[in-house]
């Protein structure tokens, strides 16, 4: 593979308009996605086969007709199916052609992660279980496949999307039984106030909420999911409120969703050669609209730094995200801890190597003032194949908790390394552009 | 059209041109079909499978036509 001016990873809306930019400017540009199509998860498209329904705002829509024509505009055309493992000490970027099983590296001048957001979900008991899906899981397939899951569905967790994963179901001729909120915006009229400067937001909560009362999907705010237990093959979920009260439900799904934070994980940074930057939802989770200007605003950057021009000054449109999701965040905050202290021993914190609450609270136990790096190290939290994704964040919490070692980010679990995603040792040494090693053992 | 199909787990399977191993077996099979899926992004690494020898993830990896994918290794 030839090397590039400019690497790109990944194919939503920061990817997508990165990556026409460059093209635009007559740089080199390599685009990868781990997916073989444009889109990333906001504008994922049917299947060639399925049938498309229009889901979202037209303000989502919009912006896929406009990032469709960009990059067909610019011709910049994305090399698919390639996965990015990270970049090794001599700044060479190593990708894993999924396809093939094999590996391949290329040495740019710069690089640009667009790799997006992952979602925030909080550990429940149960919610290891077969039928349970993040609510970004669930929206993708329905994206992807036209069709909702078959029998009863229940949304539950905190925020937005909540509420358009319902209005998507009901669209898709399957309306989940409820959705349970654990805040209750209804409380804070000043933040609801707040919302009116962003036309946008107003536009999009008007979409989702007018389709949620319509299709009469009871939203119950101020809920906790408390335990999911599998019953007689399906699900039965008991939720909480504020007062006390207790319902349960019995589904054959739950969509869990507690927030979105940008997919560090593992990530690499530098200024060095080569020029790394981070655009779109991996920089700053901001959403859609602002990854899009952000991801030309890295390839600006890019472009300057190439040429030895001074760096071009920050898009203002960013400022005026940051405040709409900040006014969001504040609408939606739910009451008490995000990780409640008192969960079970028995709950699964690590779902990848079954670690739980219970077994890190004996680490603890015995290990007073462990650090984070050591309840990796010794606990195997973080360490399992997702490598914190899912678990970092919440076993940070827990460890703040315990109150010993003051604020614990993430990061500190994790670490910083390559490969930053599970790449077997087969394709490693595989690589693509050596006739004598492209063969299967 | 003719339908294409792989084996997952010794079944059948059809799938539509450009789906993902997971969407054909979600749509194929009961509610859990034995699949892991979870983020749908290829991040949690839940529905990771066996196919023609090799461990990908489910929710990312487009179906072939004749691909042998299993939840285990045999």
């Amino acid at each position: 593979m030839r090397d590039p001016d400019v690497l790109v990873v990944g194919a939503g809306p920061a990817g997508i308009s990165a990556a026409a930019e460059l093209a635009a400017a007559g740089l080199s540009v390599l685009w990868i996605d781990q997916r073989d199509r444009p889109g990333g998860a906001i504008h994922r498209q049917p299947s060639a086969a399925s049938t498309a329904i229009a889901f979202g705002p037209a303000s989502v829509r919009n912006q896929w007709r406009r990032l469709h024509a960009r990059f067909q505009g610019t011709g910049v055309s994305l090399t698919g199916e390639t996965g990015f493992a990270g970049i090794d000490s001599d700044g060479v970027a190593i990708l894993e052609q999924r396809h093939s099983g094999t590996t391949t590296c290329v040495r740019a001048k710069a690089i640009i992660l667009a790799v997006g957001a992952v979602e925030r979900v909080l550990p429940r008991p149960g919610w290891h279980l077969p039928g349970v899906c993040t609510a970004g899981g669930m929206q993708v397939m329905l994206k992807e496949t036209g069709s909702p899951p078959r029998g009863r569905v229940l949304v539950a967790g905190n925020g937005p999307l909540t509420l358009a994963l319902a209005t998507q179901l009901a669209a898709a001729g399957n309306p989940p039984v409820a959705v349970l909120e654990a805040s209750d915006p209804f409380r804070r009229p000043s933040h609801a106030l707040a919302l009116m400067r962003s036309p946008r937001l107003v536009g999009e909560a008007l979409h989702y909420s007018t389709r949620v009362a319509f299709a009469r999907i009871p939203w119950k705010r101020g809920r906790r999911v408390v335990a999911i237990e599998s019953h007689g093959g399906a699900l039965r979920v008991r939720s909480v409120a504020k007062n006390g009260y207790v319902e349960t439900f019995d589904v054959e799904h739950i969509a869990l969703h507690d927030g979105i934070r940008p997919n560090t994980f593992g990530l690499p940074e530098g200024e060095a050669r080569p020029f790394i930057i981070r655009a779109g939802d991996c920089r700053e989770a901001l959403g859609a609209v602002a990854a899009e200007v952000d991801g030309k605003q890295a390839a600006r950057r890019v472009i300057a730094r190439l040429r030895g021009e001074p760096a071009p000054k920050p898009h203002p449109m960013l400022n005026a995200e940051r405040r709409a999701q900040d006014t969001l965040a504040s609408l939606f905050r739910p009451h008490g801890d995000a990780v409640p202290a008192d969960l079970p021993d028995d709950t699964i914190l690590c779902r990848c190597e079954g670690r739980t609450v219970g077994d890190l609270r004996t680490l603890l136990a015995a290990h007073p003032g462990i650090s984070p790096r050591e309840v990796k190290l010794n606990g195997r939290f973080a360490m399992g194949l997702c490598q914190g994704r899912f678990c970092a964040d919440n076993v940070a919490a827990l460890l703040e908790h315990g109150g010993e070692t003051g604020p614990v980010s993430a990061d500190a679990l994790t670490g910083t390394r390559w490969p930053i995603r599970p790449i077997a040792i087969a394709s490693l040494i595989r690589d693509a552009d050596d006739p004598n090693s492209s063969t299967p053992q | 059209m003719r339908e294409a199909r792989f084996r997952w787990n010794g079944a059948d399977i059809p799938f539509r041109e450009g789906e993902t191993l997971a969407a054909a077996i979600l749509r194929a099979g009961p509610s859990d079909a034995g699949l892991g899926y979870f983020c749908g992004i290829g991040a949690c690494q839940s529905c990771v499978v066996w196919c023609d020898g090799r461990r990908v993830e489910a929710c990312v990896t487009p179906a072939r036509t004749g691909a042998s994918v299993s939840g285990s290794e045999d």
